[in-house]
């Protein structure tokens, strides 16, 4: 069963998934490209003062390109479902409607997972050979939060997707808003590093919000 | 599931209340209070005060005293050295001792540090200049150096490799005048836009101080004595262009250290406590005396020092209260990283 809700998620999101998959890899692509002509304009030496010098880290457009192919990734998933009033039938399957949410869930953060590795792979095999350790993990290192509120995102936007009020969807949205800024304080490069961890276990736990909009859904809740 | 769904629903809820409602009430109500310009004029033995009244600028002194513009230009002769030349009044004698306006900017300097300095990621490469070039303009390197365990590593930039035998020389230098790796902190100020480069100074694994620089390509490296049961904790380079001082220390105890030149006599200032993890200082010196501004939440505190052996000459402290009030932030003024606390 748990095999059949996988397939019917990769029906639903495949072509996003590319699209994400090639903007991922594109941007990092062009971030590592700009960085290269640089290098090559400049000098690596140019590079690696301003970093040490001017807290410098190259990637800046990128971002919030993980919040959105986050966000991007719920609203395909979930919301034509609950417009075409389908996401029913889900809960109809000979399995507990919280294992199937789970499973639907922990399929797409897996999914955006694979967008984001490699865009982080083609970023650490470039800066590895122009940059010392110290600076390629201080590049690395603050982009961390980036990713982690693409997964944020994607656990926040399945929680007011999956809610069946508007009134609700609307509170849910304002608290997903302000918890989001979190992940993008006005920050100096690496300042996130001694919150990561506290950061990474709440956002691991952001699916249990689906969890509210699921029984409030199957409660009969509606506008 | 459910209740644990609920009890962590209820808790964001609480983090976010707890961070957006304090926040939205300092952002509209807490009102911060200024300190007026203050600066120590050994000419009339107080601090001389700039202070604003509605929208006239007062010019005054801690007894009580008013000037007009010009005549606190006399009174603070070092600090408004280039309105006396051009005013033509810029005079022989100050404080009974023969001056001359290059000599006084030569001696003037100011130094700002605040928490945020000390408290912030460090990527641990520094570029180390050469400090005896023979020429008038200083050069960026092409390396940088790291400290590790082991000793000193010098990674050439444009190859991205270490510089196995310039490190090889500085580690041993280093470990010929009793330094032990890895170092605990270190302070320098790796610009080219300076008169001269003093390299930096270090806490090595023991706390002892030494002076690291690079003349002619071939290590310098000093351990500078620190006085008896005096543990330094913070360091600050100073390369004012008196060069008569290598370097500020804070210790343990919260005392504030002068490290002289060339003499490397570490002498302990008035201050009664500056502590830089949570203070901000600024410092304006001329050749009689220093101004040293402390501040923290509560009160701007200004000490003035003699230039000559740091006495503690005069102190003034002006209450700054803060109404915000406490909530959860994510950043602080105190320093450069997010993460949750109650401020």
């Amino acid at each position: 069963m748990i095999r059949a809700i996988f397939y019917k998620e990769w029906i639903k999101i495949r072509w996003y998934w590319l699209l994400a998959l090639v903007a991922s890899i594109g941007f990092s692509g062009f971030a590592m490209l700009r960085l290269a002509r640089a290098v090559s304009l400049k000098g690596a030496d140019h590079i690696w003062q301003v970093m040490i010098d001017r807290d410098a880290i190259f990637i800046d457009l990128l971002q919030y390109l993980p919040l959105f192919l986050g966000l991007g990734l719920a609203v395909v998933q979930f919301v034509p479902e609950m417009q075409r009033k389908s996401f029913k039938l889900t809960l109809h399957l000979p399995i507990k409607a919280t294992t199937a949410v789970s499973v639907m869930l922990a399929y797409g953060a897996v999914m955006l997972l694979t967008t984001f590795i490699p865009a982080i792979l083609i970023k650490f095999c470039y800066l590895q050979s122009v940059l010392a350790p110290e600076l390629w993990q201080h590049i690395l290192y603050t982009a961390a939060p980036w990713y982690m509120a693409g997964l944020a995102a994607y656990f926040f936007t399945a929680w007011v997707a999956l809610e069946p009020t508007w009134g609700r969807r609307v509170l849910d949205g304002v608290i997903a808003l302000l918890f989001i800024r979190i992940y993008f304080q006005p920050a100096k490069p690496e300042a996130y590093n001694d919150f990561m961890p506290l950061l990474t276990v709440v956002t691991l736990m952001l699916p249990l919000l689906s969890m509210l909009s699921l029984t409030r859904f199957r409660d009969g809740r509606q506008d | 599931m459910l209740r644990i769904s609920k009890i962590f629903f209820w808790a964001i809820v609480a983090v976010l209340l707890a961070w957006q409602l304090p926040w939205l009430y300092n952002f509209f109500f807490a009102k911060s209070t200024k300190s007026p310009f203050t600066l120590y004029s050994s000419v009339i033995g107080d601090f001389a005060v700039i202070d604003f009244d509605e929208k006239d600028i007062i010019y005054t002194d801690l007894a009580g005293n008013i000037y007009t513009e010009d005549e606190f230009d006399t009174v603070l002769p070092t600090f408004y050295c280039r309105q006396l030349m051009a005013d033509g009044r810029f005079p022989d004698t100050i404080c009974g001792v023969k001056v001359n306006p290059h000599q006084v900017q030569v001696e003037n300097f100011h130094a700002r540090y605040s928490p945020s300095d000390i408290n912030k990621p460090k990527i641990g490469l520094y570029a180390l200049l050469e400090s005896m070039s023979g020429r008038v303009d200083l050069q960026m390197p092409d390396d940088v150096f790291r400290i590790t365990n082991e000793g000193i590593e010098f990674i050439d930039m444009e190859s991205n490799t270490i510089n196995e035998q310039k490190s090889q020389r500085f580690t041993e230098m280093m470990l010929r005048k009793g330094f032990k790796f890895p170092a605990t902190t270190l302070s320098g100020n790796p610009t080219d836009r300076k008169e001269y480069d003093e390299g930096y100074v270090i806490l090595d694994a023991e706390h002892k101080l030494f002076h690291l620089k690079m003349t002619k390509g071939r290590p310098y490296c000093r351990a500078i004595e620190l006085p008896e049961g005096m543990t330094a904790k913070h360091l600050f380079i100073t390369e004012f262009s008196s060069r008569r001082m290598l370097a500020l220390i804070s210790d343990t105890e919260n005392g504030l250290w002068v490290v002289k030149r060339p003499t490397y006599e570490v002498v302990k200032t008035g201050v009664p406590s500056y502590n830089p993890e949570t203070e901000s200082i600024i410092i304006m010196g001329n050749m009689f005396d220093w101004t040293v501004g402390i501040s923290d939440r509560e009160s701007d505190r200004y000490y003035a020092l003699d230039a000559n052996d740091f006495s503690l000459l005069k102190s003034h402290t002006y209450d700054t209260p803060d109404s915000s009030i406490v909530g959860l932030t994510f950043t602080s003024y105190n320093d450069e990283f997010v993460r949750p606390r109650f401020e």
